[in-house]
């Protein structure tokens, strides 16, 4: 009934959604189904605002409301990234109607895959974070006082960089990378919170860095001043984790939600480890 | 659903020191990326052109393997640094990064991926086929003992190099042999070509879009010439293991030996020359193996 409801004319007088829920860290997940009554221009969240005032499954069972997280509502900050029918991808900017043109059965949804869930659709993507501290993903002021002009900036180098900056760190591109396993622990008893964070931290920084941290690396090093310390940058990409990981499999550019070049940075970056590998062996 | 990733979640990470493998990852990769083109590429290339001239004559065949056997005792050396010592590497290494990889042209199903997929599934039928391989042609390890007790019981060390073309040839009479060394090649040549171009990603030659689509052109068209290469071998050498063209390679071959020992160039060698009593009942002993 609902299969060949697709034309634009016809639409469908309601649709299902599936949940992958889990109530809290390490517990096993569930699917819960929904159904939904359809209305034009829906996207994913004001699918799942209307799942939370239902509070009802599609068996007519009570149920607590589907936890997720957004922000921007404008696929600027990346925090509503979450399966959409097994691919990754912004719920805010997932439409419905797309959605039910490729897929009339009705929509999945689940939480990533690679990073610990927090609740239903939350995820804890710290790792993300860490990434960027490994390679230094900045640049060092070390003061306030008047430096000067920087370097000058070529219109070359800046069309290069720029789209690179466009990154949010909404981790599609390790979501889909077949070469970034998750990472997931928990707090011992006999642990403080301080010592928890540093376990983790340890882990997290022996696992592949993924795609978007690559990306900023070289982000900062094609920046003038960045450039300065270009070599601690590719030092950690090749650590444990580090670029050496890449299998070359280039889902990362594909799934990007920013079109960044994901694979010119790794290729960019394999270039500076090839050099740098050269120079350090030669200059010690 | 995504409890099928949990198998291969590293939701345990241990607290032990990292081991030689991962302190020395980059490195380790790198060479494993390396030892790809060279030396077991470069090698296969060679192997296989080798292997075609069989498509010119038995005798020209005959004579490049007389050239690489004019190494003398260096080749077992030669082999093992050059080719085994790395294949093996290659092929160790390699295991451990596809048991690294998550696999997931389910949910991405583009090119690039599926390629990332096969590169792994060709690595490892690779990796099997050439362990057949060079069991049923060369027998792993030169020592009598194993030779006679194991290897030939079991049907390898089928080659005799001082034969060349018939030996091979009579090797490769059964379909499952063919079966196995045409997909074996293939499986090889796709993993070489496919290898070539993540390597100029990972080493950082082909850095643009537009250079990577250029870059993978050309590593198809080789990856194709050399599977004609390839399998032109394959079937050449099957057609002088059989008939009319079996006793003409084996004319060819003795003149070619006797040759060679009339002329001081070569001692009798009863392992290279194949089939036990050379002199007397070669051609029956042969034929019998099959
Ligand atoms: S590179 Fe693209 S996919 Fe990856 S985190 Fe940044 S915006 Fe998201
Ligand atoms: S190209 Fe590398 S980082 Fe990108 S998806 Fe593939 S393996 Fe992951
Ligand atoms: S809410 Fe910011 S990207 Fe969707």
């Amino acid at each position: 009934m609902i299969a060949d409801a697709t034309p634009a004319s016809k639409k469908p007088s309601s649709f299902e959604v599936r949940v992958l829920r889990q109530d809290a860290p390490g517990e096993p997940g569930y699917w819960e189904r929904h159904q939904i009554t359809y209305e034009p221009n829906l996207n994913v969240i004001s699918v799942l605002q209307k799942i939370a005032a239902l509070s009802t499954t599609a068996d007519g069972k009570s149920t607590t409301p589907v936890a997720w997280d957004c922000n921007c509502l404008e696929e600027v900050c990346g925090a509503c990234t979450m399966l959409v029918n097994g691919r990754t991808r912004q719920a805010c900017s997932a439409l419905v109607d797309r959605l039910l043109e490729d897929n009339p059965a009705g929509i999945e949804l689940q939480p990533m895959s690679k990073f610990p869930v927090l609740r239903d659709l939350v995820v804890d993507r710290t790792r993300m974070y860490r990434a960027l501290e490994r390679v230094k993903a900045w640049i060092p002021v070390d003061g306030y006082g008047d430096r000067g002009a920087g370097p000058k900036e070529s219109q070359e180098g800046q069309e290069v960089r720029y789209p690179l900056s466009e990154c949010m760190t909404c981790g599609c591109c390790v979501e889909a990378c077949p070469q970034f396993a998750k990472v997931e622990l928990f707090q011992r008893s006999d642990e403080s919170d301080a010592e928890f964070a540093e376990r983790k931290n340890r882990a997290y920084d022996q696992a592949f860095i993924g795609a978007a941290a690559i990306s900023q690396a070289i982000l900062f090093n094609e920046h003038p001043t960045g450039h300065m310390n270009a070599d601690e940058r590719l030092e950690a990409l090749s650590a444990p984790g580090g670029l050496q990981v890449c299998g070359n499999a280039q889902n990362c550019v594909a799934v990007c939600p920013k079109n960044i070049p994901l694979t010119t940075s790794i290729a960019r970056a394999g270039r500076q480890l090839t050099g740098y590998m050269f120079r350090k062996f030669f200059d010690r | 659903m995504p409890v099928g990733f949990r198998a291969k979640d590293m939701t345990r990470v241990q607290d032990s020191p990292p081991s030689f493998l991962v302190r020395h990852e980059f490195l380790i990769r790198r060479l494993h990326s390396l030892s790809g083109l060279v030396p077991v590429g470069a090698f296969m290339c060679v192997h296989l052109l080798v292997n075609a001239s069989v498509l010119e004559s038995p005798a020209a065949f005959q004579k490049n393997v007389y050239q690489i056997h004019s190494l003398g005792s260096l080749l077992p050396v030669v082999e093992w640094v050059f080719i085994f010592i790395p294949i093996l590497f290659h092929a160790i290494i390699g295991v451990v990064i596809v048991m690294g990889g998550i696999p997931n042209t389910g949910n991405y199903p583009y090119a690039a991926n599926r390629r990332y997929t096969l590169q792994r599934v060709t690595g490892m039928i690779a990796f099997v086929f050439i362990a057949i391989h060079v069991f049923h042609m060369h027998g792993w390890i030169h020592q009598d003992t194993w030779l006679e007790k194991v290897v030939r019981p079991l049907g390898g060390a089928e080659f005799h190099p001082y034969s060349a073309a018939s030996s091979a040839g009579l090797a490769l009479q059964s379909y499952v042999m063919v079966a196995i060394y045409l997909i074996g090649v293939l499986a090889c040549v796709f993993h070489l070509a496919n290898g070539i171009w993540t390597m100029g990603i990972t080493w950082g030659v082909w850095i643009s879009p537009k250079a990577q689509k250029r870059a993978s052109n050309v590593c198809a068209i080789f990856g194709l010439l050399l599977a004609i290469v390839g399998v032109g071998a394959l079937f050449g050498m099957r057609a002088d293991g059989a008939g009319e063209r079996l006793i003409e390679a084996r004319q060819v071959e003795d003149k070619m030996y006797e040759h060679k020992l009339e002329s001081g160039e070569l001692k009798p060698n009863e392992h290279k020359r194949g089939g036990g009593e050379v002199t007397k009942s070669e051609e029956t002993s042969q034929v019998s193996v099959e």
